[in-house]
């Protein structure tokens, strides 16, 4: 218990180091800290509706998070959320479209379906590279990242364009109105519950199921788990579908949500938020709720910074590298004081 | 001490602590010129950081150490070597894809431009000189482990060492390999170098060292003392101290190596139903050592099987074909009758196979994950992936069970990279050795580990044989396999060469070791 404690507590400390230091660099260039600091403190959780807007990116994040913290666990490093959050939207919005007229009650459900089923897939195949092959899961997933948003444009300039659509970016068209999940706020009874389930069925997994212990165990010692007869394939198959899942299921709330529609390139960032989540979160699925609304909140109040403080509204991009770096930088020196500390009494 | 010129080596108040662990308590001692000294003791009582510290690997946070009459300021390997002190490591550090002259070279001094076969020449005037019988021209790996060590003290010798030290020598080398060693080391004494040997068989120094010091728990019992007239049992007894519970007359003897232990049988081996039968195994070859060519084993309700041989002749190969975890090309594999060649590890555990693996830390337990989950894993895949379990329940069932097995603690949430080796083994012992069980294999299930430890160990073994298990019992220590082990298979380059019963002869099973005529 007091191990998870300090987990946390060291977490918000790293959070307020990359703040601080993010606060000094604006400072010099010429911006003022103070009021980027209020600002964003307005913005993400004093400011009316600020509640709402903070889980409108929350809700999410906390999902693509969690299915990253299963894939984490088990060992594997799967950065392609970004690329199965696109694929499931794009399968969705396909569904959608196909479905066109059909009642809401069949085509709502199917969308899922689709959307959880593309995201899976789009991490399928990293998968049985890295578990037949061994090709390292960062770089083939990063690539399926870019594979992803390109075949994203190319949906949307082709066979999902919308004709009447005038602006720059492609688009596609819009979705009907009665498959739309919620208003343009992105927040609503579905995606709330649909957030809950998934973070109690996550939660249960990884706390009270065999797989939990094992992909936990496995993660960190494949070997061993090996020696104790566990196929380990099994399990890293299993982490990469459910987190490629996952974020397939964000995308298709994305789009029959808060977007109504599929835009070339749209939330650019959300798969690599959502693995800095649950880095944070130390991969623990009460922790990435937290830290999620968090996020949230940084990502609601980047709307709010151009017209509070005059910063571009990329200065939350800054800001979230800013405490990636921090949290990775942690991580290594703990393995290293961790092991330090291991090795009197390993070689004994 | 005076500036006394027959003193080589002397430590005054050497004292070394690895966080908590005192590894060397104020230790005062001096060695005389031109003898060949041994110093002795279990594992973990300060043997291997006592020879770093003279050899300048590790600086001490108190004390002193002289060469020669010069101070040592310690912790520089070069100092020490200036002074003419050279130590030959454990495991070997020569890289495989060298020739031996291209090895020889690596490290030593002078940067000028030199031809392969002036490299050659000067290095093989050099093994010869020194009676070693190797090529400069062969790689390191072609070379038996024998040889590698050979070349490892050659190279030692380049720079006019006066003080050479050997870091348990002996426990990678076959008793006949162990006897040439002494001969060679012998030789090195009467051209005037002084030998400071690291062992831990009390025969062992008996039979080359004109002195012996013991330590126990980083503190000097005693020493140097002579060896002439030395008693064996006086020696053990302060290897083992007082500590130690009562351990009966082979025990003690297997343990501390005073003399070989011939081994006795429980029970007329012919009547005994095979709970294990290997077949004809071949095993495909891969990275990990050598593979099995037509093995043919089998193991009875509780009987011990030791399986002697130079490390690397086959032995992990067995174990992992035993366990499914090895390709095995032909030939079959029963466990209580049954043909399990095609099962997995699950499923031939599911039929009551147990492992205790050849790598605590790596194979056995996961060092970062807490105790339970260490404890619970072999449970848990049992079961379906998506069973529900209670955590707490398993922590409740760890707890009795890591108490039952006498595991030093604090809760089982601590990560199992904090036990000691002995706890860790421990550890292991408790997930793997329950009344299911009906073959264990035990690999060096007692590497690294202290008297205590080691003697509880072999009581667990000892305990399964009683319920009726059949034993697998991997060690390269002839001493505790003939201790325990009813029967002895030796393996050499992936083969089983050859089979025997008590009484076991130390000469004839080494013999086969190393493929002289059995």
């Amino acid at each position: 218990m007091s191990d998870s404690l300090a987990a946390i507590v060291r977490a918000i400390l790293f959070i307020v180091l990359a703040l601080a230091m993010c606060g000094v660099i604006f400072e010099f260039a010429g911006y003022s800290a103070p009021q980027m600091f209020q600002s964003i403190v307005d913005g993400a959780f004093l400011r009316r509706n600020a509640l709402e807007h903070a889980l409108r990116w929350a809700l999410p994040l906390f999902i693509t998070a969690t299915g990253i913290v299963i894939s984490f666990r088990a060992g594997y490093f799967n950065i392609g959320a970004q690329g199965q959050f696109y694929v499931g939207a794009i399968c969705a919005a396909f569904v959608a479209e196909w479905l066109r007229g059909y009642p809401a009650a069949m085509v709502i459900p199917l969308c899922f379906a689709a959307g959880m089923t593309g995201g899976a897939l789009w991490a399928l195949w990293p998968g049985l590279l890295r578990l037949r092959s061994g090709a390292d899961e960062v770089i083939t997933t990063l690539m399926g990242n870019f594979l992803a948003g390109l075949l994203l444009v190319y949906v949307t300039a082709g066979p999902l364009k919308d004709p009447s659509g005038s602006g720059q970016q492609a688009s596609s068209r819009p979705l009907e109105a009665a498959y739309r999940i919620s208003a343009s706020s992105g927040v609503s009874p579905t995606i709330i519950g649909i957030a809950a389930l998934v973070g109690i069925a996550m939660w249960w997994l990884v706390n009270r199921t065999a797989f939990g212990v094992l992909s936990g165990l496995s993660g960190r010692n494949p070997t061993m788990v090996r020696w104790q007869g566990a196929s380990t394939w099994k399990i890293g198959l299993a982490s990469f579908l459910v987190s490629g899942a996952l974020a397939g299921l964000a995308g298709t709330i994305e789009l029959m949500g808060p977007n109504g529609r599929l835009a070339g390139g749209f939330l650019p960032a959300h798969g690599f938020t959502a693995v800095l989540i649950a880095l944070v979160a130390g991969l623990s699925i009460t922790g990435a709720a937290i830290v999620a609304f968090f996020f949230g909140g940084l990502a609601s109040a980047a709307l709010y910074l151009p017209v509070m403080a005059g910063l571009p509204s990329a200065a939350i991009d800054i800001i979230n590298a800013a405490i990636a770096l921090f949290i990775t930088a942690r991580s290594r020196f703990i393995d290293r004081v961790t092991k330090a500390w291991r090795r009197p009494w390993t070689t004994s | 001490m005076k500036g006394n010129d027959s003193i080589i080596l002397a430590c005054r108040d050497v004292a070394v602590r690895y966080g908590d662990v005192v590894a060397l308590d104020d230790v005062s001692i001096s060695f005389q010129r031109g003898l060949i000294h041994a110093v002795v003791g279990q594992n973990g009582a300060g043997k291997t950081t006592f020879a770093r510290v003279v050899s300048g690997l590790v600086r001490p946070q108190k004390g002193s150490v002289e060469i020669g009459g010069t101070r040592l300021a310690g912790g520089s390997v070069n100092d020490a070597r200036q002074a003419g002190v050279e130590l030959v490591h454990q495991s070997f550090a020569l890289p495989p894809s060298f020739t031996v002259a291209e090895a020889m070279q690596f490290g030593a001094s002078g940067g000028r431009l030199y031809t392969r076969g002036g490299l050659e020449r000067r290095w093989q005037a050099h093994l010869d000189a020194l009676d070693v019988r190797v090529s400069a021209q062969a790689r390191i790996r072609t070379l038996t482990v024998e040889q590698q060590q050979a070349v490892e003290i050659a190279r030692a010798l380049v720079s006019d060492a006066r003080l050479l030290i050997l870091d348990e020598p002996t426990a990678v080398l076959s008793p006949e390999g162990a006897s040439k060693l002494f001969e060679r080391v012998r030789r090195l004494k009467e051209r005037g170098v002084t030998v400071l040997l690291i062992l831990h068989k009390i025969r062992e120094v008996l039979a080359v060292a004109d002195t012996v010091s013991v330590l126990r728990g980083g503190r000097l019992v005693d020493g140097p003392l002579s060896t002439s007239g030395m008693d064996g049992d006086r020696l053990a007894s302060m290897i083992i101290g007082s500590s130690a519970r009562a351990l009966d007359g082979e025990d003690r003897a297997a343990l501390t190596g005073a003399a070989v232990p011939h081994g006795e049988t429980h029970a007329a081996a012919a009547d005994r139903q095979p709970v294990a039968r290997l077949r004809g195994v071949n095993t495909r070859p891969d990275e990990d050592g050598t593979a099995l060519q037509a093995v043919d084993l089998t193991v009875g309700r509780g009987e011990i099987v030791g399986i002697a041989g130079v490390e690397g002749n086959g032995q992990r190969a067995l174990v992992r074909a035993i366990c499914g975890l090895a390709e095995v090309g032909a030939g079959s594999v029963e466990l209580d009758g049954a043909d399990v060649s095609r099962a997995t590890l699950a499923e031939r555990r599911e039929a009551g196979l147990r492992v205790i693996p050849f790598e605590r830390n790596a194979e056995g337990l996961s060092l970062t994950s807490p105790l339970w989950e260490n404890w619970s894993a072999g449970r848990l895949l049992a079961r379906p992936l998506l069973s529900a379990i209670s955590p707490a329940g398993l922590r409740r069932d760890c707890k009795a069970a890591l108490d039952a097995w006498d595991v030093r603690y604090a809760h089982v949430g601590q990560p199992a990279g904090s036990l000691s080796g002995g706890n860790a083994q421990k550890v292991i012992l408790s997930r793997e050795m329950d009344e299911a069980g009906r073959l264990v294999i035990a690999a060096q299930p007692t590497r690294g580990l202290d008297i205590g430890a080691t003697a509880f160990v072999w009581e667990a073994l000892r305990k399964a044989r009683g319920r009726g298990c059949g034993v697998i019992f991997v060690s390269s220590d002839l001493d505790e396999i003939f201790d325990l082990a009813d029967r002895v298979v030796v393996m050499l380059s992936g083969r089983i060469v050859a089979e025997f019963r008590p009484p076991f002869d130390l000469e004839r099973v080494g013999a086969a070791m190393t493929g002289a005529r059995a």
